[in-house]
């Protein structure tokens, strides 16, 4: 059986911002109509990933392409058919959100149906669309950058932790958005830290941590443990918040005589023979 | 460039433009207010008890006439200077706070190149300072009409405020060359605009003498001659035109910078 062609493609991307920060030989490949989901904890290099696919930083080595095309040197053209929706989403505080959806329809030429179906997804998320984006809530924020996102029906979607603000009424009508996006064809790279988000709207999952992509498994079957292994790496779980450790404590991260059992009703940790033993390893 | 985008930053510009248009109205009535013939002989004598201030501020030339008066007492400084101002603020509202807030990430996910966005961000700049010039130029020739009908050398000031556009343009272009080439806010608008306040203060220091003149040979502002573009001398019109071609230049230096860099939006 024939591999379907990569939609969304890294090859060895890097980009190091030194102190070990950025993303170091990612490569991975999203099909058509494929969602997959990118995980990694804050820091682990998944905005930079997104960046380097908008085509708004350049790769310090390897490629990434979208469509076959080069995300930086062909940004534009990939636009025309991208949605995206920014981790931090920043909007013009003057402009009501009417008037920033108008104007992006006008920027991107939007015909009589792409101006519909924004209203209609305005009404979908019940986003009043007179109010000031500077009077917004973040949520309400965030509804706007969704319907700016998939308003000119992309082919393909770049959503960094789109749920962000959402109340979970809002986060339920966007997984149904999604998946009706997946059904319609559209290829999906989601990047979050949140499980929920991932297990319900994709149909795989890659880890990210320390700028390495270390791992991949399929979203439906995912449990928590197993993601904060993928996340953390099997021995950084179940530390536990123990006061009385906290206190006690030599004040060293990381020290292994702070990692206890989750038992809060423990005892005074016997710190040698905890060492010794391996206790407050991941269950 | 892109309509839709100059549109939007003439509209979100355009107040800020009007409140600088409002003071520098405000001086040009004041001055205009001030001037009289009989004080010429008490403005000359101030100028000789201070000639190296006056020098400084570019109003060593005894203003006799009214066009005279008016490029005294206007060009030398409030029409460079706030000016300036005005442009670094709004390249800071066009191109440096986008980009450290992270709202140019929206213009970034529409499909329009960075050659174009940056084009219409550099346009959007020169349509709103040539609107403020040419207000400005109005309410001179206004007042002046107003209070000494016949006295001004309209054309004379028409030319000398048209080679001020090419300093004003030549200031916006350095200002944001630097924007659209550095990262960090306090670079991006650092370092053009304190090029800019340099090569002023040259131009202020050049005129107080006293050994101090070699720094008019190095600084851009001393091209822009105001009494020879009122006299028509082909001297000061190249000088203008040079600050012209210059601005235009670093605009265009500006926007190939946008084009290349790494945005972390």
């Amino acid at each position: 059986m024939s591999v379907p062609p990569a939609v969304i493609e890294a090859c060895g991307l890097t980009k190091d911002y030194g102190r070990g920060r950025g993303v170091f030989d990612v490569t991975f490949a999203v099909a058509r109509g494929e969602a997959v989901g990118f995980l990694g904890a804050n820091g682990a290099g998944k905005t930079v990933t997104m960046r380097a696919l908008m085509g708004f930083i350049r790769p310090g080595a390897g490629s990434v392409s979208i469509e076959g095309r080069r995300c930086f040197s062909d940004r534009a053209r990939i636009q025309e058919t991208l949605g995206y929706l920014p981790g931090e989403l920043s909007l013009p505080e003057d402009m009501t959100a009417k008037r920033y959806l108008a104007f992006v329809a006008r920027m991107r030429g939007a015909d009589e149906a792409q101006r519909r179906r924004m209203r209609a997804l305005a009404d979908f998320f019940e986003l009043d669309v007179r109010t000031r984006i500077g009077r917004m809530s973040k949520g309400t924020k965030q509804k706007v950058g969704i319907v700016a996102a998939f308003a000119h029906a992309p082919r393909v979607l770049l959503l960094d932790e789109p749920t962000s603000g959402l109340d979970l009424l809002m986060q339920q009508r966007f997984v149904e958005l999604v998946r009706a996006e997946k059904r319609r064809g559209a290829t999906i790279l989601l990047s979050s830290h949140l499980l929920g988000e991932v297990e319900r709207t994709c149909d795989r999952a890659l880890f990210v941590r320390g700028g390495r992509l270390v791992s991949e498994a399929p979203a439906a079957s995912l449990t928590l443990e197993e993601t904060l292994a993928h996340l953390y790496g099997a021995g950084n779980v179940g530390r536990s918040w123990d006061a009385r450790v906290v206190c006690a404590s030599e004040g060293v991260p990381g020290d292994a005589s702070a990692r206890v059992s989750e038992d809060a009703s423990a005892p005074e940790p016997d710190r040698a023979a905890r060492s010794s033993s391996g206790e407050g390893r991941a269950s | 460039m892109s309509a839709t985008l100059i549109g939007r930053l003439l509209r979100a510009n355009a107040p800020a433009v009007g409140a600088f248009f409002v003071v520098i109205a405000f001086y040009a009535v004041m001055v205009v207010y001030l001037f009289d013939p009989s004080l010429a002989e008490s403005l000359d004598a101030m100028m000789a008890a201070m000639p190296e201030l006056f020098a400084a501020f570019g109003m060593a030339t005894a203003a006799t006439t009214l066009t005279e008066f008016l490029l005294n007492y206007l060009q030398g400084l409030i029409l460079t200077l706030l000016p300036l101002v005005l442009v670094i603020m709004m390249v800071s509202r066009t191109v440096v706070r986008p980009a450290e807030r992270g709202s140019l990430a929206c213009l970034l996910a529409l499909p329009t190149s960075r050659v174009r966005l940056a084009a219409s961000f550099a346009a959007a700049i020169v349509l709103l300072l040539a609107a403020l010039l040419a207000l400005s130029t109005v309410a001179e020739v206004a007042c002046s009409e107003a209070l000494f009908p016949g006295e001004l050398d309209v054309a004379g000031l028409v030319r000398a405020n048209a080679g001020l556009f090419g300093l004003w343009l030549f200031m916006a272009g350095v200002v944001f060359a630097s924007a659209c080439a550095f990262a960090p806010s306090g670079a991006a608008l650092g370092v053009g605009g304190g090029a800019c306040l340099a090569f002023y203060l040259m131009q202020m220091a050049a005129g107080v003498g006293e050994g101090l003149d070699l720094l008019g040979d190095v600084t851009p502002f001393a091209l822009y001659d105001a009494y020879g573009l009122v006299a028509g001398e082909a001297a000061a019109v190249a000088g203008a035109l040079a600050l012209a071609a210059a601005g235009a230049a670093l605009f265009a230096a500006g926007v190939a910078a946008f084009a290349r860099r790494d945005l972390s939006v």
